[in-house]
């Protein structure tokens, strides 16, 4: 199948990415909104970027669709390089926060809009148009306006537009972030299906890690303009590199300092002002600022798997329907820990001022430096 | 505010608003319209109702004539403008967002200037000795002084054309600011060029403003009588100038207010128009 002696430009069979960023920057005047940064986005994955306001997520997004010129480095399609390329002749096609929907136009001149400044036949069109206007279920709002639709209704008209013209990457910037928690939900599910059926590229942008990890492939996370680590949800939740990525993920129960005090085969022994502790897998290359994240629902009464333990007096327990949250208090240091447990309605909740014994699994949490780079 | 005052305030404001209209507007309109159905008998007016003048205005062609001169040149006047103001807001839509609030300011300071100075100016330009003549003859593009360019119903249209030029460019020009520019990037990113773009959205997003300013244009060109006194010579008589003139020379107010009701008419037709077709479906 693989032939790289030929150069097949069938980037799949020979492992290349479909898209290849290079040292890729983008300035407005003085500020850098994307400090040179590499990113390869593999054929078929759903892949998000994912970080708070501002950290450059639309800035790349825009850079790679054309609208914003870099200010550095590279940028391939399918090996070949598209600086030089027009908006209106890149390979890709975007998905728009605000839909940016043409207001003159129906749904089906929106949808067929790309099939028809290619000049495509009339009935070729209809049918894609129609094709494209089932797979989104807006068949019976054909003939309606953008204005006369409602958010979800306009989200997947954008989709469809978008979808059209049958592109192997979609970038999409936000796309949910109008709508609301419910129908959110639904056209997250709706949009992996699509993409995992299309067999489309999705490169998505979200400041919202439950919606990436639900969805994603990978995650890039971005902090200020930089890639701050890229890896599967399942990694940036167990395994996160920074305390930034540990603390977007919700790995809030920070200690520090820390000092690794051995470094076994498979685990860490490191030394922590509320006592030494055991974790799995080897130490981080850099140990700057180094500090153990613990996830609040890894920590529970100690146990066989939670072998790290702690003394904690309560301080507040407050049920929140299937979660019980109880804040603790190491006495000697003072330092805070919150504990995530599942509500269990038969025990009675530990008093105010008790001391607990609490454990964590040596897997269920992550040693994590100042910054990932 | 209590809630009860919250509930009448605005109502208080709509009479006051209406009543001001009313007083200040309809009434001196109404009363002057209504002289177009007295008459005049032996240079006094006759206060008996009639249908004399309309019949009048029907029935003796050199009314007509005049009338559809006017209605033509009117026309002609806001096509020509319809084109210029679409190059001109363009123009200045496509420069950086500082220079573009400079031009637009520039744009509307003729419009503070008094009138009749801007059609001296105009006058200045289109004489034997004026800018034109001087300037394409220094070209030797013309070897004489053209006289056609005064004094007739071209020079009135040239005039308007250009005095009138910032009541089209204006609203073409809010109506481009209006389109986001995530719409004009969504359609190259479509595939679009820059003349598709052109045509098939910012054409259409924008000519709800190019129908405004060509109302605008044909209103204010129709009912004009200072251009054409001062630039138009015999040829360039209009109806502005006929209706002006029932004031003047001679002395027939209800003539004079009869022919204004007609002008009336087709400007609110021609307002209706531009209020059925610069607000289209989609917009709706
Ligand atoms: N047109 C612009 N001019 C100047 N600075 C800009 C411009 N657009 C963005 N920036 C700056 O670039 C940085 C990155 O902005 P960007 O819009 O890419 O962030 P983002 O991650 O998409 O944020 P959000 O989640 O709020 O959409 C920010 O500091 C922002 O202030
Ligand atoms: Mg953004």
């Amino acid at each position: 199948m693989a032939n790289p002696e030929t150069g097949s430009p069938a980037a799949a069979d020979v492992g290349l990415p479909l898209l290849r960023i290079r040292g890729l920057g983008a300035r407005f005047g003085t500020v850098e909104a994307i400090k040179p940064l590499d990113l390869d986005v593999n054929d078929g994955e759903f892949l998000t970027i994912l970080g708070p306001s501002g950290s450059g997520k639309t800035t790349l997004l825009r850079t790679i669709a054309g609208f914003q010129p870099p200010s550095a480095g590279r940028i391939e399609f399918d090996g070949k390089d598209i600086a030089d390329l027009p908006i209106n002749r890149r390979p890709f096609n975007t998905v728009f926060q605000d839909y940016a929907l043409f207001p003159h136009m129906t749904v089906r001149e929106n949808v067929g809009f790309g099939l028809r400044v290619r000049g495509t036949a009339k009935a070729q069109l209809n049918d894609r148009v129609d094709a494209a206007l089932g797979i989104v279920g807006l068949e019976e709002f054909d003939a309606r306006y953008p204005s006369q639709l409602s958010g979800g209704q306009q989200q997947r008209t954008a989709l469809a537009r978008a979808m059209i013209c049958e592109p192997r990457l979609i970038l999409l910037d936000e796309p949910l972030a109008a709508l609301d928690a419910a129908l959110r939900r639904q056209m997250q599910n709706f949009l992996k299906t699509l993409q995992r059926q299309s067999g489309i590229t999705f490169l998505f942008v979200t400041h919202d890690q439950s919606e990436a990890i639900t969805m994603s492939d990978r995650i890039c996370v971005m902090r200020s303009g930089s890639i701050e680590q890229i890896g599967t949800p399942r990694e940036l939740y167990y395994r996160p590199k920074s305390r930034f990525v540990a603390a977007f993920f919700g790995a809030s129960n920070i200690v520090e300092p820390c000092r690794i005090h051995e470094t076994r085969d498979d685990a860490t022994i490191v030394e922590t002002p509320v006592g030494q502790f055991r974790i799995s897998g080897p130490p981080p290359d850099s140990s700057s600022g180094l500090a153990l994240a613990i996830r609040p629902e890894a920590l529970g009464p100690e146990d066989e798997t939670r072998v790290n333990t702690l003394e904690l007096e309560v301080v507040a327990v407050s049920f929140v329907g299937s979660e019980t949250i109880t804040e603790l208090r190491h006495r000697r240091t003072s330092q805070v820990f919150t504990m995530k447990t599942r509500s269990d309605p038969a025990a009675r909740p530990p008093d105010i001022g008790s001391i607990l014994n609490i454990g964590f699994d040596p897997a269920e949490c992550a040693l994590v430096t100042e910054a990932a780079n | 505010m209590t809630a009860y005052a919250r509930m009448v305030r605005p109502g208080l404001a709509d009479c006051l608003l209406w009543g001001a209209a009313a007083l200040f507007i309809l009434i001196p309109l109404a009363s002057f319209l209504i002289f177009g159905f007295f008459s005049v008998v032996s240079n006094s007016i006759d206060y008996r109702p009639t249908l004399a003048n309309f019949d009048e205005l029907l029935s003796n062609s050199s009314y007509r004539t005049t009338f559809f001169r006017t209605m033509r040149m009117a026309f002609l006047v806001s096509a020509t403008n319809l084109v210029l103001g679409y190059a001109t807001a363009y123009f200045i839509w496509q420069r950086p967002p500082a220079w573009r609030n400079l031009m637009v300011i520039a744009l509307a300071i003729p419009l503070l200037m008094s009138y009749i100075i801007k059609i001296y100016a105009m006058r200045g330009v289109l004489g034997t000795n004026g800018l034109l003549n001087s300037a394409t003859m220094a070209l030797g593009i013309i070897d004489e002084p053209v006289s056609a360019l005064l004094f007739n119903l071209t020079a009135v249209r040239i005039t308007l054309s250009v005095v009138l030029l910032p009541f089209m460019v204006l609203p073409i020009y809010v109506a481009l600011e209006r389109i986001p520019a995530s719409v004009l990037h969504a359609a190259s990113d479509l595939g679009a060029s820059e003349i598709q773009i052109f045509a098939r959205v910012v054409l259409p997003l924008s000519l709800p403003g190019g129908i405004v300013g060509a109302m605008f244009t044909f209103v204010l060109a129709s009912g004009d009588f200072l251009a054409p006194e001062l630039v138009g010579g015999i040829e360039g008589f209009t109806y502005g100038r006929l209706i002006f003139s029932q004031f003047g020379l001679a002395f027939n107010w209800p003539l004079g207010a009869a022919l204004s009701i007609v002008l009336m008419i087709v400007a609110l037709g021609v307002i209706y128009a531009a209020r059925r077709f610069g607000n289209p479906r989609w917009q709706r």
